[in-house]
């Protein structure tokens, strides 16, 4: 694709969405029989299934923690994923989303309550369209929670970024590629504690407030849609229906 | 009771439409037995409730830790989550579980927990060792242990108690005991002849404390 003259035209983006408005959602729970837990989120045209397993032995044994549980994420992109075929298998990028996933996914766990023990999270990237990582984290805190896993909060991400001069919410792959900035965040919604926090780009100061705040409110969506998921999954129906 | 519960169900899904312009649901909305909660809702002060199973305590107050129903015990003072997700097994006092023997000593087997019934599809968090006493392994006085167990049975089990580190395993049951061993001098599956196991290969003849269904393909 040629870079366009503009991402922003009479403040309608290239997709026709509004500066703040964020690309349709869609979250399930509970996808994969196998898996301990799991789940699959749509963003636009990201596709992504997280599943969770444990918690349970470490293996290999000298990785375990006396005290502790060790958190062990994955996230892999698959080959057919991107326009180009990725080379399949870790590479350097998905090697450090790993482990922001894991930190963005710790604060919320009760780790301590499974000394020795594991719990694995794999994200899969099906198709991908900008903002994977932060796909990735919602749907990881998903799955924890349909795999009964004791949790504080759950974990809701989204990315900001700034494109022709104005910062918008959850940029598309063009947007990404041709505009100035890209900031993924993820938020533990209940205490507003930040628990990811990239930037790919530059803001000024006040731009980075603003981007922060929008964040924020992007990511209560986010955090309305997990809820709703779990929702659909688990309460208890009315009878008759 | 019902009408009321149906009316707030009905005030958050009118929240929850709104998915677009967030209508945040009020943090210090009183909560009520039955109401569906997901990890991270606040449920009650830490003045007025203590936090039972499914959720913690921070700050004072008291949130849901797991995704269910919310149960009110007003005599007790008690707000508990009842789970609506199967989370990771933990081995009680009562449960039945299959496991490997590991080592037999002179008064206790190791036994390598890998299942709780219940749990068949779930991979059990550690510590999964458990130990069968000697007095625990049938209802009548055992001589040798190793005339019970042998290193490498399956066997099933009842949890007697867990505490922290030590899981007291009981095999003194009919439906408990040994469910396969093998062979100790040439590792083919024995076969059951009335009390005792004979080696269909060499013709070895051992004993061990079988359950019923020895060797009967079931868990």
């Amino acid at each position: 694709m040629e870079k366009p003259e503009k991402l922003i035209i009479d403040g309608k983006r290239l997709d026709g969405r509004a500066p703040e408005e964020m690309r349709p959602l869609k979250i399930e729970a509970g996808v994969l029989k196998r898996a301990d837990g799991s789940a699959y989120v749509e963003l636009g045209e990201n596709k992504v299934l997280a599943a969770v397993y444990g918690p349970r032995e470490m293996h290999p044994r000298h990785l375990q923690r006396p005290d502790t549980a060790v958190l062990r994420c994955r996230y892999n992109m698959a080959p057919f994923s991107v326009e180009e075929r990725k080379r399949p298998g870790p590479d350097r990028r998905s090697v450090e989303i790993s482990k922001v996933t894991r930190q963005a996914l710790e604060p919320v766990l009760f780790l301590e309550l499974y000394p020795r023990s594991v719990i694995d999270i794999f994200i899969e990237v099906l198709q991908a369209d900008a903002g994977t990582r932060t796909a990735g984290i919602t749907a990881a805190a998903v799955a924890l929670a349909d795999a009964g896993i004791p949790m504080r909060d759950l974990v809701s991400s989204v990315a900001v970024g700034k494109i022709d001069d104005m910062i918008v919410l959850d940029l598309t792959k063009e947007e990404d590629q041709w505009g100035t900035t890209d900031m993924p965040v993820a938020i533990v919604p209940r205490k507003k504690l930040v628990s990811l926090l990239q930037m790919d780009g530059n803001l000024t100061e006040e731009e980075f407030k603003r981007a922060l705040d929008l964040a924020f409110r992007g990511c209560e969506q986010i955090y309305q849609a997990q809820r709703q998921a779990l929702k659909e999954k688990y309460a208890i129906k009315p009878e008759g229906e | 009771m019902g009408q009321s519960r149906k009316i707030s169900s009905e005030s958050e899904d009118s929240n929850l439409n709104s998915v677009g312009l967030v209508v945040k649901v009020k943090p210090m909305a009183e909560i009520k037995t039955g109401d569906f909660v997901v990890p991270g809702d606040f449920l009650a002060t830490a003045e007025e409730f203590v936090p039972g199973e499914g959720a913690h305590e921070e700050d004072g107050k008291i949130y849901s830790s797991c995704t269910g129903v919310v149960l009110l015990d007003a005599r007790t003072k008690r707000v508990s989550v009842f789970p609506r997700v199967s989370g990771p097994p933990s081995l009680k006092g009562g449960g039945t579980v299959i496991g490997r023997v590991e080592e037999v000593r002179d008064q206790t087997a190791n036994v390598y927990i890998g299942v709780l019934k219940g749990h068949e599809n779930r991979e059990l968090p550690l510590p999964n060792l458990g130990t069968v006493h000697i007095s625990q392994v049938q209802k009548g006085y055992v001589k040798d242990l190793h005339h019970q167990f042998r290193s490498g049975d399956i066997i099933r089990a009842r949890v007697l108690s867990a505490q922290m580190g030590s899981i007291k395993l009981s095999t003194a049951d009919d439906e408990l005991g040994v469910v396969v061993a093998t062979c100790s001098r040439c590792r083919t599956l024995l076969e059951r002849e009335n009390s005792k196991l004979k080696c269909p290969n060499c013709g070895n003849v051992e004993f061990r404390k079988l359950a019923s269904d020895y060797r009967q393909g079931a868990l």
